[in-house]
């Protein structure tokens, strides 16, 4: 348990930027689905003599977008630096960083320090010691927070409408490993420790759960805590210490003297606004007050854009085909029901690619009582293989309804006659077995009657 | 009258094979290549469709890339890296039709003023074997001095091709910095490198400048080159600042003073004073130590050259690499040049040459306001013999009149006084982007 304590958390999260091209080079981007080496240049492996080109535009437009969602200033220019260090990694011994481009914004409660830009190094392999350089000089921004979040949860919180953020901008890449994660968290005004190179977002979570504990048990034995740097180990989900931080690294910044100073215009930001799409908080704030859904249920519905899209255009179709049905239902089915399959598959609702008319005429016929919770379900797990209708895939797993009572008859009879010990239980004052056979009959017709009906007949005929 | 190209490098070759051996100006001689495409031009030039530098025959700084050659940049730590591409200025060469007939030896990554810190060879003085080419560019004084070549490609960042080409008596030239394409040339001091040309005949130099100058997409500092390309005008006035005769040999004073009385006949000639200019070295040695530090940092072993044992700990393979990649004269230029860029030290040296050369840049440019060109001696020496020379602070001193140039990014022109090494050169600074106005003085 977490003893209730004073909790500062401070993020700094790197995110490879959605472009074609590199940030320096021309070379593809794409450094997943190829072989390793392959999409590279003399530019991004840092051979003698190679220069970078100007910086990216695409790759600035993409920080501008994400800055100005997260209601950021922006300075007039930036330099880019070179940060020296040694890895195989990194082509020239130097990571080109920008200094802040965006600054003083703000996302919920937690401030952001800055934002800036820099170039992702190569992928080396420790155990075969090689390196691959595909990915060396992706496009990456460092987005720094202040340390403004009051727990694990609060980070979690943060980094979940961070990332609907860019998606909602198109702006980061959405695959594994894209987003990387340095926390920092003291307690109780004590020192502060970084934990670095936290791939998930559970993996913050978990890593800070562990790091509040971790803390409060070295005080609570008389111990301080050491200012240092840890290393998230995700199969255990413990950190470990890699560094005392007594000397902080000496990176020798400089100015790199081959890219100009970066431009960010009045106009550029201008014109990047107006084409800013409404963000998830703003959403969020219309699905409650238009639709009247409760906003724990549109603030799941906006941190998945495709959900969003969807919740509206199931309320639209609803609406056009004359219908009216409550908005929080809708919300309510895909929160529920439709998010259960999607979790089940591990699957975003755009990569699950289910039809959203089929959808809503599911949806439609269940509200309307024509399928049973079961049904419905069966159903919904059959519009995941996208080959039928929800109309055609109810009537060939004869999962309609139905409302015949003298087919409904027809099955309490079956049942009872089978049932007799059941009877007699009940007749002999045991209320539980009525549901027994109640669900006896909903089994025999697969779901497709309503509880109470059956009930009902089941009651007339024994008290007969 | 030539007869025809391929007639003129077998001709070259020749004389290359006579005295190559004695001199050592090659890392490597491309023979056939260069025969090979003479028999190409020739026939282009019978079609009426031969390059604006056909025929002519160029020698390559070895810090320059030329596709699959190699490019040792003078040091162990390259001597068996082959270079992946063609730097702008080769590509624009071979597209011009001129000839390269080789790759020049050099001192260590550009580093040295007379050739004797390169770690392929040591080439010597054309005009006087016992005597060093100059450096750091000494390949190409020398492959130009002795005729090897009609011109030759160097790097200068704070005199390596000035200094090679006054002593081996020929015409160098370090165009504005911008004014031609650095990709391809290996790093020294980014803010200070630029390619230059050396050549025996200025008409020749002035081609080759027209070829390889002009705006490239790949080298961010050029962008302002085709714009401001071609400057009109004439230069008229010459100063000549007091600074760069304090301290210079009796014999060269003499003969560049002769020289300058000379011009007083053409040009208004007057005496300046730049006082920034006693201050050259220290600001070159911390900036360029700095930027080389920074530039010499890829050089780990694991992508190419002196290979990086796979069995060390990481940090150990790179240490080891290092040591034994680079020579004692850039081992003591890296750490120079770190010490100065650490938090700690930064503000006391770095930065503070910073400004001492933005202070520099603002008096040249009150200075060329009033005056057109400056004019001067060249090297304060003449070339010294082998071995005299190994105190590191004397070396550092022979820059002093060319790196003003460097720091302040103007373009200035080496010119030989007489046959005689021993007169020195008259050096000319011009107005940035004014390059080809330097041609034109006499």
């Amino acid at each position: 348990m977490v003893i209730m304590t004073e909790i500062m958390v401070g993020l700094e999260i790197h995110v490879q930027l959605k472009t074609n091209s590199k940030l320096f080079c021309s070379c593809p981007t794409n450094y997943r689905d190829v072989e390793p080496n392959t999409n590279i240049c003399p530019i991004c492996t840092g051979q003698p003599g190679a220069k970078p080109l100007g910086l990216n535009k695409h790759a600035l437009e993409q920080l501008i977008k994400i800055g100005i969602a997260l209601k950021c200033e922006f300075n007039n220019t930036s330099v880019i630096q070179r940060k020296h260090y040694f890895y195989p990694d990194l082509p020239t011994g130097y990571q080109r960083t920008s200094k802040p481009i965006g600054i003083n914004g703000k996302l919920g409660n937690v401030r952001i320090r800055e934002i800036h830009i820099e170039e992702d190094p190569g992928r080396y392999e420790l155990r075969l010691g090689t390196v691959d350089y595909n990915r060396a000089n992706v496009p990456l921004i460092e987005i720094v927070t202040e340390p403004d979040m009051k727990s694990p949860a609060d980070a979690r919180v943060f980094l979940e409408e961070l990332e609907a953020i860019l998606n909602y901008l198109d702006a980061g890449r959405d695959e594994p490993g894209s987003m990387r994660v340095d926390a920092n968290i003291s307690i109780d005004g004590g020192t502060r420790v970084e934990v670095k190179n936290i791939n998930s977002f559970k993996g913050v979570y978990d890593a800070l759960m562990y790091e509040v504990i971790r803390q409060q048990n070295v005080i609570r034995r008389g111990g301080k805590v050491q200012m240092e740097t840890r290393h998230f180990d995700e199969s255990t989900g413990s950190t470990i210490s890699m560094r005392k931080k007594e000397t902080e690294e000496d990176y020798r910044y400089l100015p790199d003297p081959d890219v100009p100073p970066i431009q960010i215009s009045g106009d550029m930001i201008q014109e990047l606004k107006e084409k800013m799409p409404e963000l998830p908080r703003a959403k969020a704030e219309r699905f409650e007050t238009h639709y009247k859904i409760k906003p724990d249920d549109a603030w799941i519905l906006v941190m998945e854009m495709e959900i969003a899209k969807l919740f509206e255009e199931m309320i639209y179709n609803i609406e056009s085909q004359g219908e009216f049905i409550e908005a929080q239902k809708v919300a309510s089915w895909i929160r529920g029901p439709l998010k259960k399959q999607l979790n089940y598959r591990k699957m975003t609702f755009a990569e699950s690619q289910l039809n959203t008319s089929w959808l809503t005429e599911l949806f439609v016929m269940f509200n309307k009582g024509e399928l049973s919770d079961r049904g419905m379900e069966q159903v919904l797990i059959a519009l995941f293989e996208k080959k039928k209708g929800p109309k055609e895939i109810a009537n060939e797993l004869q999962l309609i309804k139905t409302n015949d009572l003298s087919e409904i008859e027809r099955y309490v009879d079956e049942t009872l006659e089978s049932q007799q010990k059941a009877i007699e239980d009940y007749l002999s004052g045991n209320e539980k077995t009525l549901n027994f056979i109640v669900g006896q009959v909903i089994k025999a017709t697969r779901g497709r009657v309503d509880s109470k009906v059956v009930k009902e007949l089941i009651l007339k005929k024994i008290k007969r | 009258m030539e007869s025809s190209v391929e007639e003129k490098i077998h001709r070259k070759l020749e004389l290359i094979s006579k005295m190559e051996g004695e001199i050592n100006a090659f890392v490597e001689i491309y023979e056939n290549e260069a025969l090979q495409s003479a028999k190409e031009i020739d026939k282009k030039i019978k079609e009426g469709k031969a390059g604006p530098l056909a025929g002519i025959v160029i020698g390559i700084k070895n810090n320059i890339c030329i596709k699959g050659k190699t490019l040792t940049c003078g040091s162990e730590m390259l001597k068996k890296h082959h270079a992946t591409y063609d730097a702008t200025v080769v590509e624009k060469l071979k597209a011009a039709d001129a000839i390269i007939i080789g790759s020049l030896n050099m001192d260590e990554f550009a580093c040295g003023s007379d050739g004797t810190f390169s770690k392929i060879k040591i080439t010597k003085n054309p005009h006087d074997l016992s005597r060093v080419p100059g450096g750091s560019s000494s390949g190409s004084g020398a492959a130009a001095g002795a005729g090897f070549c009609d011109a030759t490609l160097g790097s200068d960042t704070g005199g390596s091709v000035r200094c090679p080409a006054a002593f081996c008596n020929a015409y160098g030239f370090k165009p504005t910095y911008g004014m031609v394409s650095r990709y391809g040339l290996s790093d020294m001091a980014m803010t200070l490198d630029q390619i230059g040309i050396i050549a025996k005949d200025k008409e020749v130099m002035k081609k080759v400048f027209k070829t390889i100058s002009g705006t490239d997409k790949k080298d961010q500092t050029t962008q302002l080159a085709d714009a401001k390309r071609i400057r009109k005008g004439e230069i008229k006035t010459i100063g000549v600042p007091k600074e760069f005769f304090e301290s210079i040999d009796s014999r060269i004073e003499k003969s560049v003073k002769a020289k300058i009385r000379q011009l007083e006949k053409r040009y208004e000639v007057t005496e300046i004073s730049i006082p920034t200019l006693r201050y050259t070295v220290p600001i070159y040695q911390l900036l360029m130590t700095a930027e080389l530090s920074s530039a010499l940092q890829r050089y780990d072993g694991m992508r190419y050259g002196y290979p990086a044992d796979r069995n060390e700990e990481l940090y150990t393979a790179f240490a080891k690499v290092r040591e034994a990649g680079f020579g004692k004269e850039i081992k003591r230029r890296i750490l120079i040049g770190t010490y100065i860029t650490m938090k700690e030290f930064k503000d006391a040296w770095y930065t503070k040459a910073l400004s001492a050369r933005e202070v520099m840049k603002k008096e040249f440019g009150e200075v060329m306001k009033k005056v057109d060109a400056l004019a001067g001696p060249a090297m304060p020496t003449g070339p010294w013999k082998f071995g005299e020379r190994m105190n590191p602070l004397e070396m550092y001193a022979a820059d002093t009149l060319t790196i003003a140039a460097n720091l302040t990014g103007l373009p200035a022109i080496v010119e030989p006084l007489s046959n005689s090494i021993d007169d020195g050169a008259i050096q000319y600074y011009g107005r940035h982007f004014e390059d080809e106005l330097l041609f034109n003085v006499e």
